[in-house]
């Protein structure tokens, strides 16, 4: 197993004399197989962002652990060992604009992570212009720009030709299309794919969108209220959900194909 | 008869480079009683244009040019004054993307109600809140939010409270922008029965709905206009846009619909290459043409004319006009 | 990126009008001494001379010259200002990086001390400290008000990077194995920039006014004068009610347009840099 999530909880605590307790992620455990494609579904506040940072060692859980190729994660202490989980383990998050420090120029993101290959002898340029190949850019079209000269989709774009850099064993993409314009999302969602074909690169796409994960992944796992609530593929899911939100939630998307009755 | 008509709108917005060209020469029909989707990627400037079709313009954008009539007034050459008192509420009403930006957070529902009421005619206080409650329970939303402030509703709450004050004078036009994507799919769900129902109460009579998301439009809307880039290149029946589009960019936009379908996995996910052009300088001729796989000379050159392939369908796409498509 | 950005500040007409009153008096306490060849401490002529052609701004009472006090007065408030800024901001932004960036027990005891910073009445600190040496220079002096006015920087500078560094950007620079000192110079302290140069404005006009007070209660510099020095001479020898106006009036002034110049710089700044403050 690649991935394996055990029991992760994360409770924030709020207020000063008032102490709250908000229970983000709750008991939270699942397994990720290697070149495997798994969307993990649910709506804004459900714990899903949550969960991406605690797996992707960004955010401290309350309990539970996260065991990436029999390592615990959160055991990992030294700069290196943390580089050694970072190569492998990378992570695409939703606002392309947000990802990147607005000082810098946007080559900034490649040189960056070139610490986590640990070869000084490479030719920098020369791969960071592959990477930008693969995923459909033009060097001299984006390398010496600053972020807000850029477009989404070009930014996003960038955060992947990132990824195609390393070529990690597992991807952590946190709504990475949600603010794409409609008509240039499905090249992005492409290169997910393509990565997994070529590198056998694992894939937990989360997206608040059933559509999009039907669509794309092996499975699915429907995130309600901080739990996981059912797990299926995305057939079985669509065709036969057993739990009451995951049904109510295939009612209410809207079909491009079924008009809804009573409208 | 059509409600509302408008012949070549230009909204431009002006900056520091020149002159954004948000609308360019947009002509539009809306007959009665008929819901029209009005669809694009962002930055097409259909925010720009619903907004320009109830005048509701200010710096840096300006009406440059064309003629705006609904109901059968003049709107483009009405003073502000005018539009306040005799328009906006009363014929034609538009509900923001988000209800929280509509609201103020120290007046609860019904005092706000009241303001809006008090600015257009002078019914007593008594009466708007019987009024605001016949029309609560009409549309079936809780009588009890009228006493609540915003904050202390639900987010789909709070929209269907900005919607059902919105219509309360009974506008003849209903202009909603994006009314539903910051919510979950159940509550979207509600907001948009919510606006169905007014149109079968015959609360209003049209409705544009501007979305990025075509499955919502598929819902609940008659027709849909295809706008890219400052333009509409495509408007028709629901149904015609849908299995029927002939042009390119409608093509690719409902080919980028994903929605859990069968029919979805079957054709698969299919991308339009590039990107959407800056409106400050949008390309020469149709300005597809950098992305349109079908682009002859002629697009790189003229402008695509608006021609009527249907009852009530028109496409502007050199293809279309040279009988190609 | 820079040029445009001085060309937008240029355009905000508070910038324009505090740069020029602060780089003016800036520029005559520079330039003024040199020019103006005149030893400030030396008795020079007859005492409480009123300004003249021989003593442009008169003498004091024991006859020195009070044009070359007020140039040299206006060098080394100035020097003060800028050295204790410099200190407290050093100690502010030290001690309200690390707090907000590392968090736990580091944040906790470190906010302790500000708060028990915060919380002495820094006017007791100083005077203890200032009455503790016997022998004060202007780098004393500067020293004094630094260590004891860097706390409410350390507070914000604390939330500015609580806020900062669950930015995504952040997230990944952590991702690429950079260093925690790494990310907080080169992520977090370049995003901060301006609002520490706010930070730097106010802590200066503050230094400037807080070394007058400390002239005014007899612990200012020793040697050499500060316009809070003039002053304190100015009310020791009860100027005020004798009359003698062009003794206290040219430094009280100056320290006013220092002190109030850099005040509105530090509100156009903040109009600038904090969207919801600008108009339209």
């Amino acid at each position: 197993m690649l991935l394996e999530v055990k029991n992760l909880t994360k409770i924030f605590t709020v207020g000063f004399l008032r102490r709250k307790e908000i229970v983000a992620v709750k008991d939270v455990s699942f397994n990720v197989k290697e070149s495997e494609f798994v969307s993990l579904v649910g709506e804004s506040g459900s714990g899903k962002t949550t969960t991406a940072r605690m797996i992707l060692r960004l955010l401290r859980p309350t309990s539970g652990s996260v065991v990436f190729r029999d390592r615990d994660v959160w055991s990992l202490r030294t700069l290196n060992d943390l580089r050694w989980y970072w190569r492998q383990v990378h992570g695409i998050f939703q606002d392309p604009f947000a990802s990147f420090n607005p000082l810098y120029k946007v080559d900034r993101v490649f040189y960056q992570v070139f610490t986590l290959l640990g070869d000084n002898d490479v030719d920098k340029e020369s791969l960071v212009n592959e990477a930008l190949k693969e995923v459909g850019l033009r060097p001299e079209e984006v390398l010496g720009r600053y972020p807000h000269e850029l477009s989404g989709g070009q930014r996003q774009r960038l955060m992947i030709a990132r990824c195609y850099l390393l070529k990690p064993k597992l991807i952590l993409a946190d709504e990475p299309i949600s603010m794409i314009d409609a008509s240039t999302r499905a090249g992005i969602l492409q290169l997910f794919s393509k990565l997994r074909d070529e590198y056998k690169t694992s894939i937990i796409f989360i997206t608040h969108d059933l559509g999009l994960a039907y669509y794309v992944s092996d499975r699915v796992l429907i995130m309600h209220k901080g739990s996981i609530v059912e797990e299926g593929s995305p057939e079985e899911i669509m065709e036969h959900p057993q739990h009451p939100y995951t049904k109510r939630l295939r009612e209410d998307v809207p079909l491009l194909y079924r008009k809804w009755s009573g409208f | 008869m059509s409600l509302l008509e408008a012949e070549h709108v230009k909204a431009y917005y002006r900056v520091r480079e020149g002159f954004v060209k948000a609308v360019d020469d947009v002509s539009l029909h809306l007959d009665r009683g008929v819901i029209m989707g009005l669809a694009g990627e962002s930055g097409c400037g259909k925010s720009t244009l619903v907004n320009t079709l109830m005048l509701n313009i200010r710096p840096p954008l300006y009406l440059i040019d064309g003629r705006i009539t609904l109901d059968g007034n003049l709107l483009s050459k009405m003073d502000k004054q005018t539009l306040k008192k005799k328009v906006w509420g009363v014929l034609v009403s538009i509900v923001p993307q988000s209800a929280l930006n509509a609201l103020m957070p120290t007046q609860k529902i019904i005092d706000l109600i009241k303001d809006i009421v008090h600015a257009h005619t002078d019914i007593s206080d008594s009466e708007i809140v019987s009024m605001s409650r016949r029309r609560f329970e009409e549309l079936n939303l809780p009588v009890e939010a009228l006493n609540m402030y915003p904050h202390e509703l639900s987010g789909g709450m709070r929209q269907r409270a900005v919607i059902a004050i919105s219509t309360l004078l009974n506008p003849k036009l209903l202009i909603v922008d994006e009314p539903t994507s910051a919510l979950d799919v159940s509550t979207q769900k509600q907001v948009l029965k919510l606006l169905v129902d007014l149109r079968k109460a015959k609360i209003i009579e049209s409705m544009i709905f501007v979305t990025h998301d075509i499955a919502v439009l598929r819902q609940i809307a008659d027709r849909i206009a295809i706008m890219y880039a400052g333009k509409i290149v495509e408007s028709a029946s629901t149904d015609d846009i849908l299995y029927n589009s002939k042009h390119p960019y409608t093509y690719g936009l409902i080919n980028a619909v994903v929605t859990p379908e069968p029919e979805v996995r079957k054709r698969g996910l299919i991308s339009i290459p590039g990107e959407p052009p800056n409106l400050l300088k949008p390309p020469s001729g149709c300005r597809f043409h950098p992305r349109c796989p079908y682009a002859m000379d002629i697009c790189r050159r003229e402008e695509p004319p608006l021609v009527e392939v249907g009852e009530g369908w028109t496409v502007a796409c050199h293809l279309v006009a040279s009988g190609r498509r | 990126m820079v040029s445009q950005l001085i060309r937008d500040l240029l355009r905000i007409k508070k910038f324009d009008l505090s740069v020029a009153i602060f780089s003016s008096i800036l520029i005559i306490g520079l330039v003024g001494p040199i020019v103006y060849e005149v030893d400030p401490v030396k008795m020079i002529g007859p005492p409480e001379q009123p300004p003249s052609e021989k003593y442009p701004l008169g003498t004091d009472s024991y006859g020195r010259d009070l044009l070359a006090q007020l140039l040299h007065g206006i060098r080394n408030s100035i020097y003060i200002g800028l050295t204790a800024a410099a200190i407290s901001l050093a100690i502010g932004v030290t001690i309200g990086a690390l707090s907000g960036y590392r968090g736990g027990v580091a944040d906790s005891s470190l906010m302790l001390i500000t708060d028990v910073v915060y919380a002495l009445p820094s006017i007791m600190l100083m005077m203890l400290i200032a009455a503790y040496l016997k022998e004060r220079n202007p780098i004393f002096v500067a020293l004094v008000i630094g260590v004891t006015s860097w706390p409410w920087v350390a507070r914000a500078v604390r939330s500015q990077m609580l806020s900062l560094k669950s930015r995504d950007f952040i997230y990944m620079s952590r991702m690429a194995g950079l260093s925690d000192i790494k990310i907080i110079f080169e992520d977090l302290i370049p995003n901060m920039a301006s609002y520490i140069f706010m930070a730097f404005v106010l802590l200066m006009s503050g230094a400037m006014i807080a070394e007058a007070g400390l002239s005014m209660i007899g612990l200012g510099v020793t040697r050499g004068v500060s316009l809070g020095i003039i002053l304190y001479w100015a009310q020791l020898l009860e100027s005020v009610r004798r009359g003698i106006w062009w003794w206290f009036i040219p430094p009280g002034a100056c320290l006013v347009a220092l002190a109030t110049s850099l005040l509105l710089l530090s509100t156009a700044l903040d109009e600038y840099f904090s969207p919801r403050l600008r108009g339209g």
